[in-house]
């Protein structure tokens, strides 16, 4: 068994995302209720445990009638859709950008180093906010511009551990026996940063899923026709009092999602021995 | 001296910065496909009278003449009107900016506090059985973002225990003193103990909501630093002369550990600014961050570049300050 499988924290990890994965996938299969069905008789149903609970809604129904259960399974769709692709996006743009400015240095470095200085000057929510009412709701554009405001996390990072993999003898040593450019960065400098890069693009898809919750709870995330955890939470505040878990409820589906993804991310940091990787946002 | 020399040439490397951002904001925001002519019409108004609102707002120009138009009223603090407030932009920012200021500040407090305690904690509990479950616990810790921490609290404070106010800054009853804008302290400035107790009990879940989620990255940055300058031969050096373990922790260590982290929490408090804006339209707090998603949700141009800008100008001011605290607190980097 790989070193990295040994650890309580990968392992914990990848269970808690193949959960959420498991559920997002299986989710016609799993839900007992189509999740837009209406039953105007039966809205705002608490939970099952809960005075007044019905056993045919296990999390109780939001202010339509709808089935909370069976919507937090279908929310899982977007939140695992978005946390896979924009942090797989964002990880090729900042890679990219990282390896140029770290193997080239000289000007484009400088110019990649000006950019993210500004990039950073920016609170990333504030960022992708603005994005957003650029490119308007939906989910491609909430993975547009997850990527377009997070490729910096990667860059940042990448690129230091680029110019120190660049400076290295074996690197040199390549370029000697004639390698190209693009063959050398490919061949002996890419394998040298995988680690990182795997740590960062877990820790990455963690926060795709916050960002896409908080966009869909300010209404400017995936059209509102979808399914998204963040839309439920924004719903779910003015129940609060008769069924609680339609707040509750897609609140923890988030703990739990990004929990597994840091967790998971946790674990291959220090299992692959790679710089310490810090700060959230 | 060298400490505002340094913080002169940060802040003035900051200008280029800033004039980019205005312009990638410029740009970003005019090739929109909504129409803020169309936007600040009534509903029935005929095509033409559109158009003829567009020719008066200078929209049908070329977008460098209207960045030139924009960036020349800019300099004179004239950043245009809210097209759905219909108040001019730089006096709307003007008065939630001091709001976000204070729920910032306050949340940096219980950030700073608790990730420094954390982080002496996590430190002190180095190759115990414990270390384990308490790095578990910031891992767990870093996955509540500030939102969820902001709705919990609602739901545990506000519905449950009916224990704490959760929307707004004051009690409906109270009349708000205005002298510099920053509530808590007109309150005191005008000896209305009244208004600041009810502020400051307002003020309690949001602050803490956002402190807690910024907390752990500075508790796990403080604890790695410490662990690196425990290999340093002077920590060694303390150790035989005989001084006391919580002496050479807080005493010595501490003064050359707290540098990285206060790098990392000056990014932070940055990117807290950011993160008060949920905390804020989740108390219906009246700062800037509410300002800002009402404009997004209604196209205000004006108002969503200029808040964009504050946000800007902020985090590139805390960058200055942090440096110059550096400086300050690091006497090896003076010796230039």
């Amino acid at each position: 068994m790989p070193r990295w499988l040994r650890s309580a924290r990968v392992i914990a990890g990848l269970l808690l995302a193949g959960l959420v994965l498991t559920c997002a996938l299986a989710a016609p299969w799993l839900a007992p209720h189509d999740p837009d069905e209406q039953d105007l008789i039966a809205m705002l149903l608490p939970a099952v445990w809960q005075a007044g609970g019905d056993h045919a809604h296990l999390l109780g129904t939001d202010g339509l009638g709808r089935d909370v259960l069976s919507r937090l399974l279908y929310g899982a769709r977007v939140a695992m859709t978005v946390a896979l692709t924009a942090a797989l996006g964002a990880a090729v743009m900042g890679a990219t950008l990282a390896y140029i400015a770290g193997y080239l240095g000289g000007r484009v470095d400088w110019l990649i180093g000006r950019a993210i200085d500004i990039w950073m000057s920016f609170p990333p929510v504030v960022l992708s906010l603005i994005l957003m009412t650029g490119l308007g709701t939906g989910t491609r554009n909430v993975i547009l511009a997850i990527v377009l405001v997070d490729w910096t996390r990667f860059c940042r990072v990448l690129r230091a551990e680029v110019i120190v993999t660049a400076r290295r003898d074996y690197v040199t040593a390549a370029r000697l026996v004639g390698f190209s450019h693009l063959r050398t960065v490919i061949r002996e400098i890419v394998p040298a940063t995988i680690p990182l890069l795997v740590t960062l693009l877990t820790l990455e898809m963690g926060i795709a899923v916050v960002v896409e919750a908080i966009l869909s709870f300010v209404g400017l995330g995936v059209k509102s026709s979808q399914i998204a955890w963040g839309q439920m939470i924004a719903d779910g505040r003015d129940a609060v009092y008769q069924a609680p878990w339609n707040l509750l409820a897609p609140v923890l589906a988030i703990f739990v999602t990004v929990a597994g993804f840091n967790l998971l991310g946790d674990g291959l940091r220090r299992s692959l021995d790679v710089r310490m990787v810090e700060g959230r946002e | 001296m060298i400490l505002l020399g340094t913080l002169g040439r940060r802040l003035l490397a900051a200008v280029p910065i800033l004039f980019v951002v205005s312009l990638l904001l410029f740009v970003a925001l005019r090739v929109l496909p909504v129409d803020p002519a169309a936007m600040s019409m009534p509903p029935n108004a005929t095509r033409d009278e559109i158009e003829a609102a567009r020719r008066d707002m200078g929209l049908d120009r070329p977008l460098v003449e209207q960045y030139g138009v924009w960036f020349d009223h800019a300099v004179r603090g004239d950043f245009g009107r809210s097209i759905h407030l219909r108040r001019p932009a730089a006096g709307l920012v003007g008065e939630t900016l001091p709001s976000t200021i204070e729920l910032a500040t306050a949340a940096m407090l219980v950030a700073s506090v608790l990730g420094l305690a954390g982080g002496l904690l996590l430190f002190a509990l180095r190759d115990r059985p414990a270390e384990t479950i308490a790095e578990t616990g910031t891992t767990l810790l870093m996955s509540v973002p500030e939102f969820l921490w902001a709705l919990l609290f609602i739901f545990v404070f506000g519905v449950a225990l009916q224990a704490m106010p959760f929307t707004g800054r004051l009690d409906p009853g109270l009349q708000r003193p205005m002298v510099t804008g920053f509530l808590l302290l007109d309150a005191v400035l005008t000896l209305r103990f009244d208004v600041l107790r009810s502020a400051l009990v307002h003020l309690v879940l949001p602050a803490i909501a956002l402190g807690l989620a910024f907390a752990p990255p500075i508790m796990r940055v403080l604890r790695a630093s410490l662990l690196d300058t425990y290999h340093e031969d002077y920590i060694r050096q303390a150790r035989l002369r005989g001084i006391s373990e919580t002496r050479i922790l807080l005493r010595h260590a501490l003064k050359n550990a707290i540098l990285p982290t206060l790098t990392l929490m000056g990014v932070q408090f940055g990117f807290l600014f950011g993160g008060s804006l949920l905390v804020e339209v989740i108390y219906s707090y009246p700062g800037m961050g509410n300002l800002m998603v009402d404009a997004v949700r209604n196209a205000d141009l004006p108002i969503i570049q200029l808040v964009g800008l504050t946000y800007c100008v902020v985090v590139l001011t805390i960058n200055s300050l942090v440096d110059g605290l550096y400086l300050v607190l690091n006497p090896r980097l003076r010796a230039r």
